[in-house]
C-alpha cells in the first residue's frame, strides 16, 4: 500500500499536467467554436508550462536568485531550483501570446466576413459562396483529370 | 464524432501517463536536469560572469541574448500580422 502512496507522491505532478493537457486537446478537436477551439490551444499550452516548471522544482530548493547577491551576507549552502527550465518557458509563454494574438485576428476577420464562429456554418457559407472551391467540385475535377 | 475524439483523447493521456513513469520524481535533487553540468555551472558562475543576481535574468539577458533577439522578432512578427488583418481597408 505504501508502495503505491510512494508511486502517487512522486508522479501526480505529471498527472495533473496530463489531464489539463487532454482537457485542451478535447476541446481542440471537438469544439465547432472557433474561441473555444484558441481556448484549448491556450490550455494545451499552459499544460506544457506547468510540465517545465514542475520538473524544475527540488524539494526544500528557493527560487533561483542568489542568496547575498546584492552585497549582503553569503549564504553558501542554499538548495536553488534549476533555472534552465524557467527561461525556456519565459521564451515559450511570449511566443504562446503572439500565437494566441494572431488567432484571435484571424477569427475577427472570420467573423466579419461570415457572421458565425461555428466551423459548420463557415463550411456551409464557403460553399455557396465560392463552389469551385467545395470539396465537391474538386473530387469532380480529380475524376477529369484522372479519366483524361 | 464527440465520441472519437474522447476516444482519441482518452488514448492519447493513457499513453502519456505510461510514458511518465521513466521522469524523475516530483521534487528530486538528483535528477539528470538538475545535476547536468550545464545547471551547476549557471548556479555557481553565473554572478561572476553576468553580475546578475538573478539567475533567470543572468540567463535570459547574457547567456542567450540572440534567443532573446528572436523573441523580439516573434513578437514584432505577430504584431505587424493582426495590424494587417485588422486594419480597415479603403474601398
Amino acid at each position: 500500500m505504501s508502495g503505491i502512496l510512494d508511486i502517487v507522491y512522486a508522479e501526480y505532478n505529471y498527472w495533473i499536467y496530463v489531464t489539463l493537457m487532454m482537457i485542451g486537446f478535447y476541446a481542440m478537436i471537438a469544439k465547432k467554436n472557433l474561441i473555444k477551439k484558441v481556448i484549448g490551444a491556450n490550455i494545451f499550452q499552459t499544460a506544457i508550462f506547468l510540465f517545465y516548471i514542475s520538473l524544475s522544482d527540488v524539494t526544500g530548493g528557493t527560487a533561483p536568485i542568489l542568496m547575498g547577491g546584492h552585497g549582503g551576507e553569503h549564504a553558501a549552502d542554499v538548495i536553488y531550483t534549476n533555472p534552465v527550465p524557467h527561461v525556456l518557458i519565459l521564451t515559450a509563454i511570449v511566443v504562446a501570446v503572439s500565437t494566441t494574438a494572431v488567432a484571435l485576428a484571424l477569427i475577427i476577420r472570420i467573423y466579419n466576413e461570415y457572421g458565425s464562429l461555428d466551423e459548420d456554418v463557415i463550411r456551409a457559407a464557403r460553399r455557396e459562396l465560392q463552389p469551385e472551391f467545395s470539396e465537391h467540385a474538386r473530387q469532380k475535377s480529380v475524376a477529369e483529370v484522372s479519366e483524361q | 464524432m464527440k465520441a472519437l475524439a474522447l476516444f482519441v483523447v482518452v488514448i492519447t493521456g493513457a499513453m502519456l501517463i505510461y510514458a511518465g513513469q521513466d521522469l524523475p520524481a516530483f521534487g528530486d535533487i538528483n535528477s539528470p536536469s538538475y545535476q547536468a553540468p550545464m545547471t551547476q555551472y549557471f548556479i555557481n558562475n553565473s554572478l561572476e560572469e553576468s553580475g546578475v543576481p538573478n539567475i533567470v535574468t543572468a540567463l535570459l539577458a547574457n547567456y542567450r541574448g540572440y534567443d532573446t533577439l528572436g523573441e523580439t522578432a516573434v513578437i514584432f512578427t505577430a504584431g505587424m500580422a493582426v495590424i494587417l488583418l485588422l486594419r480597415r481597408r479603403e474601398t
